[in-house]
């Protein structure tokens, strides 16, 4: 028999599995831009032995990209770091805009892929007792979605407020996208998880709106 | 003769290493980013090799490659990707990929690759001479 959060957790195992695989690829692209270099260097001294003089500049920036990609790799293997441990932790009270910040960041990649640039409306920190794995997948929900209908260039912006015992979580999308389309998707697949999270869903022109209770009922 | 390759990546620090080690192997490479690039590029200069990485901004490797396949037949297109699924480079192949290797490559595979797209893509040039030739002979008549 399942429960609502079993349903929730099999959604949640969708998206583990989502970034995961993106995570995967971003960093098998520091790698081989790691291999080429060591690569290259491997060249160059071939080249230096058979008379070729070995430019130290060339030795520099071949050490700072190298440099550069390790640290793009570690950056990435710390927000997997982050995300594996997310994915266990229980309801607990979190800044909103962290939550924004931390899901943009995971779906970075994909987003550049599609051409979509997310942004994060400013204002004060917006507490709210959540599991942060499950706002965050339902955040990556209206994202994948986005995705699915967009064609070429476009843009959403996160934002919070409260209102009484409610936040208020707003998805701004730019012109001509079938918001529609994406809250029909987003009820669709992601009903057990609007009801985890108890959140009702409002659809404006160019806004999808999350209402979603500070600390959820019993 | 050295082969001449177009080299179409996201990731330009690839894209400059990559190309530097292909001219010291003495292979001709033309390097780009864009996807949409790669079309033009593709469509105005004759490349023995195209070796195109599978996911991309703008349009995704395998909608390049049907683009590419389209402007020509006989483009010898290598996938090179981060993560190469069973499933992907079976769709790779059926639209008319020659090769796919996974991220990081090895040089000298990739090298010999692109030495086997050249042979095949003097066999094809030779054949579609040859078909010319026959079908010239046949309507003319000498």
């Amino acid at each position: 028999m399942h429960n609502e959060d079993d349903t929730a957790d099999t959604l949640g195992l969708h998206f583990f599995g989502n970034m995961t695989a993106s995570i995967s690829h971003e960093i098998k692209n520091a790698l081989a831009i790691i291999n080429e270099n060591g690569g290259l260097l491997g060249d160059l001294v071939l080249l230096m032995e058979k008379g070729r003089p070995l430019d130290p500049e060339r030795l520099k920036t071949m050490s700072g990209n190298i440099r550069r990609q390790v640290q793009r790799a570690d950056d990435i293997i710390r927000r997997l770091n982050r995300f594996a441990h997310s994915a266990h932790e229980p309801a607990t009270s979190i800044d909103v805009r962290e939550i924004f910040d931390f899901t943009t960041a995971l779906a970075a990649r994909l987003a550049t892929m599609k051409g979509v640039t997310m942004t994060i409306a400013p204002g004060p920190p917006v507490q709210m007792e959540v599991r942060p794995f499950q706002l965050e997948n339902l955040l990556w929900l209206c994202l994948k979605h986005l995705f699915v209908v967009t064609e070429g260039s476009q843009s959403v912006e996160f934002a919070v407020a409260e209102s009484g015992a409610d936040i208020l979580i707003s998805l701004r999308f730019g012109t001509d996208l079938p918001v529609a389309e994406i809250g029909a998707r987003v009820a669709r697949e992601g009903q057990p998880l609007l009801a985890a999270l108890q959140a009702k869903m409002q659809i404006d022109t160019s806004v999808l709106q999350l209402k979603i209770p500070k600390k959820l009922e019993d | 003769m050295s082969e001449k390759v177009l080299l179409i990546d996201d990731e330009k620090d690839f894209l400059e290493v990559m190309s530097e080690r292909m001219k010291n192997r003495d292979i001709d490479v033309t390097t780009t980013s864009s996807a949409k690039d790669a079309l033009g590029l593709a469509a105005s200069g004759s490349y023995d090799a195209i070796i195109l990485d599978l996911q991309m901004p703008e349009m995704d490797g395998l909608q390049t490659l049907e683009k590419l396949k389209a402007i020509n037949p006989d483009l010898q297109i290598i996938l090179l990707t981060g993560h190469a699924t069973v499933e992907k480079g079976v769709q790779a192949m059926k639209l008319g990929a020659s090769d796919v290797m996974e991220k990081p490559a090895d040089i000298q595979v990739l090298t010999e690759k692109i030495k086997k797209a050249h042979a095949r893509k003097i066999i094809l040039v030779e054949k579609e001479t040859e078909a010319k030739i026959r079908s010239i002979l046949s309507t003319k008549a000498w």
